[in-house]
């Protein structure tokens, strides 16, 4: 195992270059950039633009850009923002907090609640009451996030209510920690979560079920009810265990919607995360800025794959690297 | 100006000035002890509370000249004050920092008093260095990107700004500069005594790097109403009065009303509304497309005000044809004013201002905004929507119709050409719409093609376009907006082959079409006159020129909208104008 | 052989058996004959512009007069403008029932299997009225012609992506597992890199590239490529994991010990036992390509104006505006809504009907 985790991430070096290199390209294919948009204002002038451009090096052929953007990340200089005229790292930092918080909130909801539901609606095939859950995670899955936010929204308002979006009502945003605040927070945290979670409980919840269902003809399920085991036994040592596995792919896949996922539904809710950072930093071609979410997004992918193959290794003794 | 926020607000049919909590100052008002605007106030207000207003995204740096981003533009305009600012009723220069202004009779020099007895808000006083400050080593420093180096030079030599005493300077150029004082106002003045250890004519960079938005609040001083506090990324920034504001109501009482003044940043206007009508903002910026639903509201019974309002600077859309495509029969037939004048037929203005705008625009101008000083009456030349009459020109250009309908280019090639719009703003999708089934009508095919409002702008200069629906802002003084008009100039974007070749600043003017010499020779004489009326008179022609010739085809003058609280006052419409500033308006007990 | 031992009679039982299941396939069956027959269907031409009939609530079919049953008619609707508030709002004009008429050939063409016609089921005389059965745009356009003729793109675009990108992800991810290795970790890097490389950049660099003169069928054939292309790599993870599994599982290994071949023991024996999780992942990818459209639309890259798809219909709902003032306009968004929960319904009892093991 020692000997596969520094293969794996030995072939991860090359990847990730590759994938820089892939999406630098592609910022560069974008249409614009940020020094058209300054053209705008009546006050700026070609002059100053080629000063901006020398000084941020955007004069150079864009290998020569790459380059330095490389050079900088080895020395551990994640660049520049453009817009901003801050370092990328400390933009980055100031939006860690809640984008985690909420990421791992959001996916901890979503497989707590769907696990369970996905092994209801598998044991209760038939049921009208599994019936009704699917119905619900099918709502989630037909409408588009940024809808659903929308309409969530819309219907607080018609019923009086004044959590819509954000996180706080103006007044806690910058009041210290209390237990009014606490509250205040959660009278907000449930539109969010629904919104971005709702998609993920539906799918979830669906493979569960089907999984579970394969695994529950298996042959050696029937051994086992067989041999006389509990059917709990069976059911949560054996069956669930099992069907759980293909889950852990796609758990892995999870890691990087830290980042990129979500997006419009982040800038529908006004959420104060990386996602609409994000989105303004590519519609303005902040170069570095995008550059460094876009590699930490990859680099979370990788880790999350390298996760899940381990786990996987881990949970299912049949499965063996070598 | 941030790209994306200005062509927001060019699509949402706000001006730069208007919901941006603008403080539209002007001079000594008539009696009393105030020495801002009489007209500002409806009532004397009261004291206390907090004004919550919406930012539409988080701003990039509380450092004026080292970003171009209307969002901190927006927060910072509460901190800094200008020289001078338009009223908003007359829309003419009055005094805000300047308590007086005269101008040399060559027009050269322009001498400028300060008022006395202003301080910043640490208590420095404020004197006429802090202006020869911001002037010389900030706002006409071409290495800061949002320097203003291009208004503050006249036919190529800067102007030049000399201290008298401490509350008196001159600005002086080398010609006489008909702009000169427009060109005061795009600068809030700086404290000297914060920023001058940063050099920023040594080191630009390092400059730009100060005042980063996760600066101590206590180091940026102001002269304005109000002051930094906090700033939480993404959510919030906090404003409070500053205990030195020198502005004072018309019973003397110091300005503003309100304690503290909150910006929530909400990125989706949707959402904004929602924050409004849950009693969470007080005002909010609106479109001529939400105007039905607010103002329904308030019909109703909501505690809502909804106004609406002539202004300068919302951002009339236009229709411009690209002289330069590679296709050249598309090439030559732009280039055709009667394939244009049959395009102007085409549009169906009264019809896009009903449905596309719910009534709340105009007819629009030719590069001035109607009802101002510099405006020229070209409404004659807009002509009346006639399909039959754009389908006769289209005839006489030979452009028959085929068996199919579609009418037929010279070469046999079928008449169709790309139309690029704003896919994610509402009015620019729904005229694209309109254009094109009215067009349908006559045989010729309008290709959509959809980008987004961020990449609008480098399209059009890009010159990757066959035609495009753009706007600009207009601005109160048509130099201002030479780039975009005077033929060559850099957002000139439909006629890409007349621009200077990299490295000179003379157009080519082989390439120009008689009228645009003309236009060009207009705006470099208007440029460097004096006199006010002589200038007009410039102006009126290269309006009528522009009319005349169609460079581009103006279609509506959006009117400015805005939803306020009822329980703030001093927020009202007069005189077709909306009016309100953060220091004037209060709560309502 | 007998019926009852043939696979496919009892996996036919086996599917009769799930009530959702049958409804959400008879669904599926009258939406897709519905697409197919839009054309006729549609009762106005889906581009015409109506302006004095901007946002026009859907108009009540009335089968009684004065009590007594007569020809299905309906009212003209008159346009008032409120003088403040500039809201449209439709008053019946009673005095004026204009009748519906059936197999009425009136209107542009359309093309129907390669002729051109212009005949409609139903509609009402062009120079007596209009029908919107169920409101217009903001333009005026018909939205319930829009939305049958948007149809055809939805029910299409999700079908083919899903059957492209499953092709790709499932052939990619059981090479991956089956052989592992170099060639494991080549494909791996592959999806690797393919999911890490950013969708909004691209698309919007891709959305200058693509004509504006292309015709909407290209554009509709591009949007499903692009996004089948992107679609893959997800799968092909799990579809590995999956396949590192079996491949230690006894009669795979025992398949191996006989000789068989590598691609039949991938088709004969790894490929149906993920046939469940397949059939499941396809019902969920299914909404994500007919709602990615209405992105793409956005992106200027989807259906074009005037053209119509139900996600670019949808896009016309979504402000406050619409929800409260014209909420027909989410009638598309409904539909979405029904179509991916029979699909979904669908592919449940497909899934139980092809669980040969099942016993209970």
């Amino acid at each position: 195992m020692g000997s596969y985790l520094l293969r794996r991430i030995l072939v991860a070096i090359p990847t990730l270059l590759l994938i820089s290199v892939l999406v630098f390209a592609i910022i560069q294919l974008q249409p614009g950039g940020f020094l058209e948009n300054l053209l705008e204002d009546p006050r700026v002038s070609r002059e100053t633009i080629e000063n901006i451009r020398r000084q941020y090096l955007l004069d150079q052929p864009v290998w020569v850009q790459y380059l330095h953007w490389l050079g900088g990340i080895v020395r551990g200089d994640f660049g520049y923002s453009f817009l901003n005229s801050r370092p990328v790292s400390e933009l980055i930092w100031e939006r860690m907090g809640w984008t985690v918080f909420l990421a791992a909130l959001t996916i901890l909801a979503t497989w707590v609640i769907a696990i369970p539901l996905g092994i209801y609606t598998a044991l209760n095939r038939y049921g009208p009451s599994s019936t009704a859950l699917n119905f619900v995670g099918y709502f989630g899955l037909a409408t588009p996030d940024f809808l659903v936010a929308l309409l969530l929204i819309f219907l607080v308002l018609q019923s009086g209510g004044t959590a819509v979006g954000g996180l706080f009502s103006p007044q806690y945003i910058d009041a210290p920690w209390s237990w009014a605040r606490f509250q205040d927070m959660l009278a907000h945290l449930w539109i969010p979560l629904i919104v971005i979670g709702l998609d993920g409980t539906a799918t979830i919840m669906r493979q569960m079920r089907a999984n579970l269902l394969d695994v529950l003809s298996q042959d050696y399920i029937r051994t086992a009810r067989a041999k006389g085991l509990a059917e709990r036994v069976v059911l949560w040592k054996h069956a669930v265990r099992n069907a759980i596995n293909p889950l852990i792919s796609l758990a892995g896949l999870q890691l990087p919607t830290l980042i990129s996922s979500t997006i419009i539904a982040s800038i529908v809710l006004s959420l104060p995360t990386i996602g609409p950072f994000l989105y303004d930093s590519l519609l303005n071609k902040d170069q570095y800025v995008v550059m460094a979410l876009l590699m930490l997004s990859a680099v979370l992918l990788m880790v999350g794959n390298l996760l899940a193959d381990v786990l996987l290794a881990w949970v299912d003794p049949r499965i063996r690297y070598e | 100006m941030n790209r994306r926020g200005f062509l927001q607000q060019a699509a949402l049919g706000l001006g730069a000035g208007i919901l941006a909590p603008g403080l539209w100052a002007r001079g000594l008002a008539q009696g009393g002890a105030a020495n801002v605007p009489a007209n500002l106030f409806q009532e004397i207000g009261r004291r206390g509370g907090t004004l919550t207003l919406p930012l539409g995204s988080t701003p990039q740096s509380w450092n004026y000249f080292a970003v171009i981003d209307n969002f901190a533009y927006t927060v910072l305009n509460n901190v800094f004050d200008r020289l001078m600012q338009l009223d908003q009723i007359s829309f003419e220069l009055v005094g805000v920092l300047a308590e007086s202004w005269s101008i040399s009779k060559d027009a050269r020099t322009t001498t400028v008093k300060l008022r006395s007895g202003i301080k910043w808000s640490d208590g420095t006083p404020f004197t006429a260095d802090d202006v020869l400050f911001t002037f010389t080593e900030v706002a006409s420093n071409t290495n800061l990107r949002a320097n203003q180096a291009a208004t503050l030079t006249v036919a190529g030599v800067p102007l030049r700004f000399e201290k008298v005493d401490d509350l008196t300077f001159r600005v002086i150029s080398s010609k006489p500069y008909g702009a000169v004082l427009q060109a005061l106002t795009f600068s809030p003045i700086l404290p000297r005594h914060k920023l001058a250890q940063f050099k920023p004519k040594e080191d630009p960079g390092g400059f730009s790097r100060v005042w980063a938005t996760n600066t101590d609040p206590k180091e940026i001083v102001g002269t304005g109403p109000f002051i930094l506090q906090s700033y939480v990324p993404d959510q919030k920034v906090t404003l409070v009065r500053n205990p030195n504001s020198w502005r004072r109501d018309p019973q003397g009482n110091q300005l503003p009303y309100f304690d503290r003044l909150e910006y929530l940043i909400i990125r989706d206007p949707n959402v904004q509304i929602a924050q409004f009508r849950a009693g969470n903002l007080d005002q909010v910026p609106i479109t001529g497309a939400q105007f039905p639903e607010l103002k329904r509201l308030e019909v109703g019974g909501a505690k809502i005000r909804v106004l609406s309002g002539s202004t300068i600077y919302t951002s009339p859309p236009h229709w411009g044809f690209n002289f330069d495509v590679p296709n050249p029969e598309l090439r030559e037939l732009f280039r055709n004013l009667t394939f244009r004048k049959a395009m102007q037929f085409a549009v169906n203005r009264k019809r896009i201002i009903e449905d596309v705008y719910n009534g709340l625009a105009v007819l629009p101008g030719h590069g001035v905004a109607p009802g101002t000083f510099w405006y020229y009456d070209t409404r004659s030349y807009l002509g009346e929507f006639s399909l039959e009459r754009a389908a006769g020109l289209l005839d006489s250009l030979g452009l028959r119709r085929g068996s199919d309908g579609q009418r037929r280019l010279p070469s046999g090639r079928v008449l169709e050409f790309a139309f690029t719009y704003a896919s994610d703003s509402a009015p620019f999708a729904a005229i694209a719409a309109i254009l094109q089934n009215d067009l349908r009508q006559i045989g010729v095919k309008l290709n959509l093609q959809g980008i987004q409002q961020g990449t609008l702008l480098a399209t059009a200069t890009g010159g990757n376009f066959e035609s495009i629906l753009m706007a600009y802002g207009d601005q109160p003084d048509p130099q201002l907006r030479k780039d975009i008009w005077q033929p060559g100039g850099q957002l000139n974007y439909w006629h890409r082959s007349v621009w200077p070749d990299r490295g000179s600043t003379e157009p080519k003017f082989d390439q120009m079409f008689p009228w645009e010499k003309n236009i060009w020779e207009i705006f470099r004489q208007a440029e460097q006159l004096g006199d006010q009326n002589e200038r007009k008179r410039l102006y009126d022609r290269w309006q009528l020129l522009s009319a005349q010739n169609l460079p581009v085809i103006m279609i509506a003058k959006p009117t400015a909208v805005a939803a306020g609280h009822a329980r703030l006052g001093n927020f009202f419409a007069r005189d077709n104008r909306i009016i309100f500033t953060n220091f004037s308006m209060f709560e309502k007990a | 052989m007998d019926k009852r031992n043939n696979p496919l009679y009892l996996a036919w039982r086996r599917f009769l058996r799930s009530k959702p299941g049958i409804i959400s396939g008879i669904v599926l069956l009258v939406l897709y004959l519905v697409a197919f027959l839009a054309g006729f269907l549609a009762p106005n031409n889906l581009t015409v512009q109506h302006p004095d009939a901007i946002y026009q609530p859907p108009q009540r079919v009335y089968f009684f007069r004065d009590g007594r049953p007569v020809r299905p008619y309906v009212y003209q609707l008159k346009r008032e403008r409120d003088p403040v508030t500039f809201i449209s709002t439709y008053r019946e004009e009673r005095s004026q029932p204009t009748p519906i008429r059936f197999f009425i050939a009136q209107g542009e063409p359309y093309r129907f299997l390669g002729f051109k016609t212009n005949w409609h089921l139903f509609g009402v005389a062009e120079r007596e009225g209009y029908f919107f059965p169920l409101g217009t745009d903001q333009f005026g356009r018909c939205l319930f012609s829009r939305i049958l003729v948007g149809s055809q793109v939805s029910l299409t675009v999700g079908v083919i992506g899903v059957l492209i990108s499953f092709l790709i992800g499932i052939l990619l991810g059981g090479i991956s597992g089956y052989f592992g290795g170099w060639v494991d970790t080549l494909i791996q890097r592959i999806t690797e890199v393919l999911l890490s490389i950013p969708r909004l950049p691209i698309l919007m660099a891709l959305s200058t590239v693509i004509p504006a003169s292309w015709p909407s069928t290209y554009v509709y054939l591009g949007i499903i490529a692009v996004l089948s292309f992107i679609g893959w790599a997800g799968l092909a993870r799990v579809v590995r994991g999956q396949v590192l599994a079996l491949r230690e599982v006894d009669y795979v290994t025992a398949a191996v010990a006989q000789g068989a071949s590598n691609l039949r023991i991938i088709l004969r024996h790894i490929v149906p036992n993920l046939s469940s999780y397949l059939i499941v992942t396809a019902t969920l990818a299914l909404p994500g390509y007919i709602i990615g459209e209405s992105a793409l639309s956005f992106l200027g890259l989807g259906i074009k104006e005037p053209m119509a798809s139900w996600g670019l219909l949808l896009k016309d709902a979504q402000n406050f505006q619409s929800l409260s003032l014209y909420p027909w306009l989410l009638t598309p968004g409904i539909l979405i809504f029904i179509s991916v929960l029979a699909y979904n319904f669908f592919g449940d009892a497909l899934r139980d009907a092809a669980d040969v093991r099942s016993r209970d």
